[in-house]
C-alpha cells in the first residue's frame, strides 16, 4: 500500500484503525470540557510537534514525507477524510495516515501497537 | 507537622485533568515508537525537537521590536542585520535547537511598518513561519482559508481579525517559504511615550508580529478568530 507523491491520492487509502479513533471522538476540546480543564490544546501536541520536526529531519529516506508533502497531505487529509477533527487531532491523524497510506507503518502493526500501549497506559 | 483544621479547601488546590486516555494521546506514542524502531529517527532526536517545541514562543520577538522602539540604532541593526539582533535577545537563527539546524531555517528578514505600509505575514505553500523567535504558528495561520485569501484579498483578511485600514495605507502581504523567513516590526503606538522594554513587549502581541493586529495601549491578548473551513477551488459552487 503506497500512495506518495500526489498529495489527494491518500485520501482513497482506507484506513480501518483511524476511522475507529475518529468515530469515538475523544477530542481535546470534549475531553477538556468533560474534565474542566483550560488547556486550550492537550498535552501529546509538543511531543507531535517533536515527532514532525524529527521526520522532516529525517525525510531523506526513502517514502519519508518532506516537510512539503506532509503539510500538502495534512491540508489534503485535514479538509476531506477528517474535517470533522478539530486542530491539532486534524494534523495527528493525517500524519498517521500519510504514514500508513505510504506503506511506512503498516495497519496491523499499528492496531497491535495502539493496543499494546492502551494496555500499557492503562495497567 | 500539618494540622488539617485549617480551612482552605483542597479541592481548589490541584488543577483539574483528563482522567482519561484519549486514543489520540496513544496514536501519537504509538507513531512515534514505530518511527523509532524503523530508524528513521531517534529517541534523543525526538527529545531534543520536543524540548525546542516546548521552550519556542513569541517573547524574544516582542523584546527585539519593543528594544527598536527604544534604541534607534538597534532598530537600524535590527533592519540591516536581522540576525545579528536576533541573537541579542537570545535567538540564533543557525543553530535556532542548540543542536543542529533544523533544515528549514536559513534566512529571516524583518518587515517595518511605516505610516504609509502595513506589512503581514503569510507562507500561501504550506505554514512556514518564523518558529525560533515567534515560537509555534497558530492554528488559523496553517489553514488553507488564511494562506489562499490573505495573498488575493488582504484587506478582507485583516478585517476578520478586527484590522481595518485606511485606504492610504498600502498592504504589503510578504510570502514565506521555506528557506526564508519574516516577521513584521508594527509601529510604537501612541500613549505609550514612557513605557519600559518590560511594559512595551507586553503589547507587542503574537499578532502584531505576524501584521494581523496593531499594538494598543492597554491590548495585550491576541485575537481569537473562528478557524473558517476552506473551500476547495474544485468544488466550490
Amino acid at each position: 500500500m503506497s500512495a506518495a507523491g500526489d498529495p489527494g491520492a491518500t485520501e482513497h487509502v482506507d484506513i480501518d484503525a483511524l476511522k475507529q479513533i475518529v468515530h469515538r471522538d475523544q477530542t481535546w476540546p470534549r475531553m477538556a470540557a468533560k474534565y474542566g480543564v483550560e488547556n486550550p490544546v492537550p498535552p501529546w501536541k509538543t511531543s507531535l510537534d517533536g515527532l514532525c520536526d524529527a521526520l522532516d529531519q529525517a525525510s531523506c529516506d526513502a517514502n519519508v514525507p518532506n516537510f512539503k508533502e506532509r503539510r500538502d497531505e495534512e491540508d489534503a487529509l485535514s479538509a476531506t477524510l477528517y474535517s470533522g477533527l478539530p486542530y491539532p487531532e486534524n494534523q495527528l491523524v493525517s500524519l498517521a495516515h500519510s504514514l500508513v497510506a505510504r506503506g511506512i507503518i503498516d495497519e496491523a502493526e499499528l492496531k497491535r501497537r495502539l493496543a499494546s500501549i492502551r494496555e500499557r497506559l492503562e495497567a | 507537622m500539618t494540622d488539617h483544621g485549617h480551612d482552605h479547601d483542597h479541592d481548589r488546590t490541584v488543577k483539574p485533568m483528563v482522567d482519561e486516555i484519549t486514543d489520540f494521546e496513544v496514536l501519537e506514542i504509538a507513531l512515534r515508537e514505530l518511527c523509532i524502531e524503523k530508524g528513521i529517527f531517534t529517541a534523543e532526536e525526538h527529545r531534543r525537537f520536543t524540548e525546542f517545541a516546548e521552550q519556542i514562543g513569541p517573547t524574544p520577538a516582542a523584546h527585539l521590536v519593543a528594544k527598536a522602539w527604544l534604541d534607534p540604532e538597534f532598530k537600524k541593526l535590527a533592519l540591516a542585520e536581522p540576525m545579528t539582533a536576533s541573537k541579542e535577545v537570545g535567538v540564533d537563527w543557525m543553530e535556532p535547537t542548540g543542536f543542529g539546524t533544523p533544515s528549514d531555517f536559513t534566512a529571516f528578514q524583518i518587515l517595518a511598518n511605516t505610516p504609509t505600509v502595513h506589512n503581514v505575514i503569510v507562507c500561501a505553500l504550506c505554514s512556514c513561519y518564523p518558529r525560533p523567535i515567534l515560537g509555534n504558528s497558530p492554528e488559523w495561520y496553517r489553514t488553507p482559508n488564511y494562506r489562499r485569501r490573505l495573498v488575493r484579498w488582504p484587506r478582507q483578511v485583516l478585517a476578520e481579525f478586527g484590522l481595518y485600514l485606511p485606504d492610504e495605507i498600502s498592504v504589503h502581504v510578504q510570502d514565506s517559504n521555506q528557506k526564508h523567513r519574516f516577521m513584521v516590526m508594527p509601529l510604537r503606538p501612541e500613549g505609550t511615550q514612557d513605557w519600559t522594554e518590560a511594559q512595551l513587549v507586553e503589547i507587542i502581541t503574537r499578532d502584531c508580529l505576524i501584521g494581523v493586529a496593531l499594538p494598543k495601549a492597554g491590548v495585550t491578548t491576541n485575537v481569537i478568530t473562528d478557524t473558517r473551513p476552506a473551500v476547495h477551488p474544485g468544488t466550490a459552487g
